[in-house]
Order: structure tokens, then C-alpha cells, then sequence
């Protein structure tokens, strides 16, 4: 009895005017999502590469480490164009330097606004906005739709146990709104294939976990409206609770949930910070040059001559001492203030993302993010990565300069005429010789871990109204 | 020889959970080669009777017997024995006339039926050669209706219940849609009709019963009827200026 209860609903749907169109608006809106995310992603790289062969020449047009300016790039990674999450908020250049703070800077959005307005097309959108709509469009009037065209009663005049109808609907709707979703997803890979994007075995895991999840949010929204169905008895009156519990997930809870994480747990503004953060070192700044005026007082007095070698030995050894001082204290209370700023920040985002797991969509935004690797701690991660990077940068400056101070540096240089410039014309620099920063990707494990609990969460989800719909389904009144 | 009982209601009672009293033990019972028209308003309780023969509702007193089987104690087995067809016949409009056929046959448990065998069904209906493969979404109420006819036939079950068939059905559908019915009867099935026209169920039934406020006030069969004036015998029991 449930096969034929499960056939007559997969025809009932894939047969109907509304899964053509909805079929087709789903699809084009993937391809385009993947088309989108494919240009971006080629643009980006582009940007990119002509960026890192921009800060290469320059490099390269300098002859004295000490003046060299360099910078490193964040690397496009593929699965970001399809879940952007906050990869475009988040800067892409870095000045490099052996200490001090270290910076992104150059987000996508404050380089061309317009995005940030009205976002791009990725996988996310087409999952949290249009499949979710499409369940509830199905979901509806799935049970009491049947009551109102009165085939309801006609199924149940015949041997078909409550129990076999349910399953069939919710199996039905499911495999009929579930599988062909797949077939534009599994076609916005071939897309991906056929442009060329580099996906390692890694990211493609990671995209099949970002499909799985979605059509995860999407059964979730489509057992929900199913058990709503269930238990109304009119299709206009589900249609219109759908449509709420649909807002307040995608639109409302999400957003109110960072305002109310805000009022429960306070975190001082970036630009606080960063006012803390100059007027210390503004602090450190003026008394650096009152005891480096003091020591060049002392050495006046005895005399020294600037050209002394002794003299220029004895004040690269003070400048260092000095640039060790002044920075361990920076490092020290920017530390603590980054810390302190952090563990604050975490705080609020536990609260925020708390709130906001009452709506699925929000979940599979989590997942999905924390999956593609372009989740809130984006950000922090590839600082943690660039801080460890940047120790081999300044081994390979201290190399090279015999310093590692870079800041606010008096340098005594002997000029003896033409003949030496035409020799520190040809040594120019190498940038080669700087090591390079490659990005390491989240593993599988990790990836997993950080997923896990929210893709927990929307099976559960999954299976509660599931369970719901059934039990509401076997009190509904069948006349 | 005497026929079988094949519907029988024995003190059918529904007492609602508001203390609405729908049926006050309505007996009746629907022989093989009968048609058992129920007669009476809305809120008579014409439709709470085939409610509680479907196994849509349990009686608060009474049994409804389908074919020998007590609906209550196992309504799956006794639903093998019934077809039935409602006032509201959308049906699946996505499907056609002969994927309608074929779902619910297989659902009333005729698994091998071949394109011609619902062709045929769907001719002794009445329904035009050309509507068979089209959708049921242009359908008229009259096409639907006999679509739902033919759904009630191919099951070949000994019971046929009918709930308001002819509502909304223009004269000529309506008396196509009898003439079926009367063959049907002679096939030996016993048909239960819900109605509220009072000419319709003088024409085609053997027996009728006359219903008010949930109480079966009189049975009456063609011969007892075919000297009276039904409409006035209906008021009168209704009115309550006969007693029941």
C-alpha cells in the first residue's frame, strides 16, 4: 500500500504546473549562483595574482632590505564562492612587517560597496531564501489540501492505514522536491569541472557536506509545513502559518539574534580599541624619542663623530635594545587588549549564534559556513596563520638586515661616491628569498568538528517534525 | 431467496464530546440488489451515518456492519468490502481520468487491471472517449462525477455508499448518473444514497429512509411509497405531525 500511496505522490508533484515551475526557478537560480560564484572566483584570482606580481616588483625595484614594503595576499579559496559566509567582509591584504600589529585591510565590500548592499548569489542564498520557500509551497496544504479536494476521504474509504499515507507524503515529497534539486547542484559541479576551478578532494567533501546540509534546512522546512498541514484543517490558514514560522526563520530570529546578544553581552567597538591601541603606542612613540634624545646627549657630550664606527655600532645596539623594549610592552598590552576584546566578542557570538539556532535556516547557515571555512572565525584563523608565518618572514629580515627592528629607524649610510652606487644598483633585491605564505585549509576532522553539532541539529530537526507531522496526522479528522 | 444484509446499521449512536447529539440509534440495514436512500436536511445526520460506516468516526453506541464485518473492531477489512464516493469530487486533477482510475483501484486492492479494462469502465460511465487520457483539471463537476463513479465501480465491492452524488449535477448528468446506479443494482450490489432531494430518491430507490435531528423517523419501501405523496409524508415527519 505505501508503494502505491508513494508513487501516486511523486507523480502528484512532478506531474503538477507548480513543481515545473518551481523546478525551473531552482534551477536556473544554482546554475546562476554557480556561474556567479565560478566569475568571481576567476576574478578574485586574477586580482590576486596580478597583486602578488605588483608587490614582487616592487620588491624586486628596491636594493635595500630595509626599505622593502611587503605585502601578502589572502588567497581566493574555491569554496568561498559558493558559501561567501563573511569572506568578503573580511580584508585581503596584509602589510607584512617583522613586529607590531598586523592588519587585513582591503575587504571586497569597501572596494566595491555595491555588494554589500545587495550581497552576491551563492549556494547559501538559493538554500536559506528560495529551497526553503519551495518546501513550504509543497508542504502546505500537503494533508488538508487533500481534505478540501475531498480525495481524502476517498483514499480512506479504501484499506490505507493512516500510518502508510503519512509516510507516503512525507517520503513522497521528500524523494519528488529532494532528488531533483540535485540534478542543477550536481550540474553546478560539472560547472565547476568544466572552468577549471581547482577543487582538491578535500573541497569537493566539503561542497557535498554543504549540499547535504541544505537539503537538510530544505526537508526540515518541508516537514514543518507538512505537520502544520496536519494540524490545520484549512490550507489557507497553514499556507499563512508557514509563511510566518518562514519570515521569522530567515528574516527575523537571525537578526534579532545579534541584537539581543548585543544588549545581553557588550563588547567595546573595534574603533575603541583601536584608540586604546594608538594612544599607547603614541605614548610609546614620544618616550622612545626622549630617551633616544637623551642618549644622543650623553654621546654628544663625550664627543663621539657620527662617523665613528664605534659610535655607529654602539647605536644600532641601543636602537635594538630600545625596539625590543618598547615592543615587548606593544605586544604585550595589545595583547591583552585583543584578548580581552576577543574573549568578549566570543561571548556575544556564543549568545548570538545560541539565539539564532531556534530558526533552521540560521543552523544551516552555521554549518554551512563553518564547512566552506567562511565562518565568523574566518578572520582569526588566517590572523593565527599569518602570525606564525610572519616569524619566518622576520627570521629571513633579521638575515638580511641584521636588525630586526622595522620602525622608526635611524640608519647612518656612508656615501664614497659613483662608482658604489653603480653597485647597489646591482644588487637588487630577490623577492624570491622571502618565504611565502601559503594558506592551510581547515582538515576534514576539523571541518567535521565544527559542523557537526548544527548538522545534529537540523537531522533533529528533521526527525521531530517528522514525528510531529505523523502524530498529528493520526488525530486529524478525516471527514 | 431473502439477500444478505450487506450494510447494516444496528443502534447507531454519536454523541459529540460538546454533548451534541448527531445519531440517536439509527438502525437500518441494505440488502445485496437494494438502493437504501437516506433522506433529511443538513445536520439530519445522513453524512455522521456513512461517517461511521467509513470508520471516519467511532459510534458512541451501536455497530455498523460492512458486509458482516464490524466496522469498529476492524475498520481496514471492512473498508475492502465498501466503495464509496462524496459530494466533493475533485479528485487529482494533475492526473488524467484513466491515472485516477488506476490509483484508486489499485488502492481498493485490483492490482492488475490493463489500460482497456479502465477504458471500459470509464465508457460505461458515460465519459467521453477523448476526456479518457486528459486531465482532470478542465473537468466538468458531471465528468469528475462519473470519473468518481467508475472509481467506486472498478473496485467491484459488494457495498456502495454515495454521499449527495447528484449536488450540483445538471438533469441530464443526473439521470445518466442514475441509470448507472440502477445497473449497478442489478449487478446485486446494495447501494446507501444520502440525499435531500426528496424526487430523486422516490425515483430510484427501493427503500427510503427519512431522517431529522439525528433520529431515522421512518423506513419506507417503493411499495409503500408508490401511493403516497413522499414531499408531504417527509413534512409530516419532520414537522413531527406523524409519529415515528
Amino acid at each position: 500500500m505505501l508503494k502505491i500511496l508513494l508513487e501516486k505522490e511523486l507523480r502528484d508533484i512532478i506531474y503538477s504546473t507548480k513543481f515545473a515551475i518551481t523546478f525551473a526557478a531552482a534551477a536556473v537560480l544554482v546554475l546562476l549562483s554557480f556561474y556567479v560564484g565560478i566569475r568571481n572566483y576567476q576574478e578574485s584570482i586574477h586580482e590576486y595574482e596580478n597583486a602578488k606580481t605588483t608587490n614582487a616588483a616592487n620588491i624586486a625595484a628596491q636594493t635595500d632590505w630595509r626599505q622593502i614594503q611587503d605585502r601578502v595576499f589572502r588567497k581566493p579559496q574555491p569554496l568561498e564562492i559558493l558559501v561567501n559566509g563573511v569572506t568578503n567582509d573580511v580584508g585581503r591584504t596584509t602589510d607584512m612587517k617583522s613586529s607590531g600589529e598586523l592588519n587585513l585591510i582591503n575587504s571586497r565590500f569597501s572596494a566595491d560597496p555595491l555588494f554589500a548592499v545587495f550581497r552576491f548569489l551563492d549556494l547559501n542564498f538559493v538554500f536559506v531564501i528560495v529551497f526553503s520557500l519551495f518546501a513550504i509551497l509543497f508542504g502546505y496544504d500537503a494533508i488538508n489540501g487533500e481534505k478540501e479536494a475531498g480525495t481524502l476521504k476517498l483514499v480512506f474509504s479504501n484499506r490505507v492505514s493512516r500510518a502508510s499515507f503519512i509516510l507516503s507524503k512525507l517520503l513522497g515529497s521528500v524523494l519528488a522536491l529532494g532528488v531533483p534539486l540535485l540534478v542543477p547542484l550536481l550540474i553546478g559541479c560539472l560547472m565547476l569541472l568544466g572552468f577549471g576551478i581547482p577543487m582538491s578532494g578535500l573541497e569537493w567533501v566539503r561542497l557535498g557536506m554543504v549540499i547535504v546540509a541544505g537539503l537538510l534546512c530544505f526537508g526540515v522546512f518541508l516537514t514543518l509545513s507538512i505537520m502544520i498541514s496536519a494540524m490545520v484543517a484549512r490550507s489557507s490558514v497553514s499556507f499563512l502559518l508557514s509563511l510566518v514560522v518562514w519570515i521569522f526563520s530567515v528574516l527575523i530570529i537571525p537578526k534579532g539574534s545579534v541584537l539581543l546578544a548585543s544588549q545581553i553581552a557588550s563588547v567595546p567597538s573595534i574603533d575603541a580599541v583601536e584608540t586604546q591601541k594608538r594612544k599607547f603606542s603614541a605614548d610609546q612613540r614620544q618616550k622612545w624619542l626622549e630617551v633616544t634624545q637623551q642618549w644622543f646627549s650623553s654621546r654628544m657630550k663625550s664627543s663621539a663623530s657620527f662617523s665613528d664606527s664605534g659610535f655607529v655600532n654602539s647605536m644600532a645596539a641601543f636602537q635594538d635594545s630600545m625596539q625590543k623594549v618598547s615592543e615587548d610592552a606593544r605586544a604585550e598590552f595589545y595583547s591583552r587588549l585583543d584578548e580581552d576584546w576577543r574573549n568578549k566578542k566570543d561571548w556575544q557570538e556564543r549568545w548570538a549564534f545560541g539565539i539564532s539556532r531556534v530558526s533552521p535556516t540560521a543552523i544551516f547557515q552555521i554549518a554551512a559556513m563553518n564547512i566552506a571555512g567562511t565562518d565568523v572565525g574566518m578572520k582569526f584563523r588566517y590572523m593565527q596563520q599569518l602570525s606564525r608565518y610572519r616569524e619566518a618572514f622576520a627570521e629571513t629580515m633579521r638575515k638580511k638586515t641584521g636588525s630586526s627592528a622595522d620602525y622608526f629607524r635611524i640608519v647612518i649610510r656612508r656615501f664614497s661616491g659613483g662608482q658604489n652606487d653603480q653597485e647597489e644598483k646591482q644588487k637588487q633585491l630577490n623577492p624570491s628569498e622571502i618565504p611565502e605564505f601559503v594558506e592551510q585549509p581547515r582538515g576534514l576532522g576539523d571541518t567535521i568538528a565544527a559542523s557537526l553539532f548544527d548538522m545534529g541539529l537540523l537531522v533533529i530537526l528533521n526527525a521531530v517534525f517528522f514525528g510531529g507531522a505523523f502524530a498529528a496526522f493520526l488525530k486529524f479528522d478525516l471527514r | 431467496m431473502d439477500q444478505p444484509n450487506i450494510l447494516e446499521a444496528q443502534k447507531l449512536t454519536k454523541v459529540y464530546e460538546d454533548g451534541l447529539c448527531a445519531l440517536d440509534h439509527v438502525s437500518f440495514s441494505v440488502k445485496a440488489g437494494e438502493i437504501f436512500c437516506l433522506l433529511g436536511d443538513n445536520g439530519a445526520g445522513k453524512t455522521t451515518t456513512i461517517n461511521l460506516f467509513l470508520g471516519f468516526l467511532n459510534p458512541t453506541e451501536g455497530i455498523p456492519f460492512i458486509n458482516g464485518i464490524d466496522v469498529t473492531k476492524d475498520p481496514l477489512a471492512a473498508k475492502q468490502h465498501v466503495a464509496y464516493l462524496s459530494d466533493v469530487v475533485m479528485l487529482y486533477p494533475n492526473f488524467t481520468a484513466r491515472q485516477n482510475l488506476d490509483f484508486f483501484a489499485r488502492l481498493g486492492g485490483k492490482n492488475n487491471l490493463k489500460r482497456e479494462d479502465y477504458y471500459n469502465v470509464l465508457r460505461q460511465v458515460g465519459l467521453q472517449e477523448k476526456a479518457f487520457e486528459q486531465r482532470l483539471k478542465g473537468f466538468s463537476k458531471g465528468m469528475r462525477q462519473k470519473v468518481g463513479l467508475a472509481i467506486t465501480i472498478v473496485k467491484e465491492a459488494p457495498a456502495i455508499i454515495l454521499d449527495e452524488p447528484t449536488s450540483g449535477l445538471d438533469p441530464k448528468a443526473a439521470n445518466e448518473f442514475l441509470a448507472i446506479l440502477h445497473k449497478l443494482r442489478a449487478q446485486g450490489r446494495a447501494i446507501l444514497i444520502s440525499t435531500h432531494d426528496i424526487f430523486r430518491a422516490k425515483e430510484i430507490s427501493d427503500t427510503v429512509g427519512i431522517m431529522s435531528e439525528g433520529k431515522l423517523l421512518a423506513v419506507k419501501t417503493k411499495a409503500e411509497l408508490e401511493h403516497e405523496n413522499l414531499e408531504k409524508l417527509y413534512l409530516d415527519y419532520i414537522q413531527g405531525k406523524v409519529a415515528a
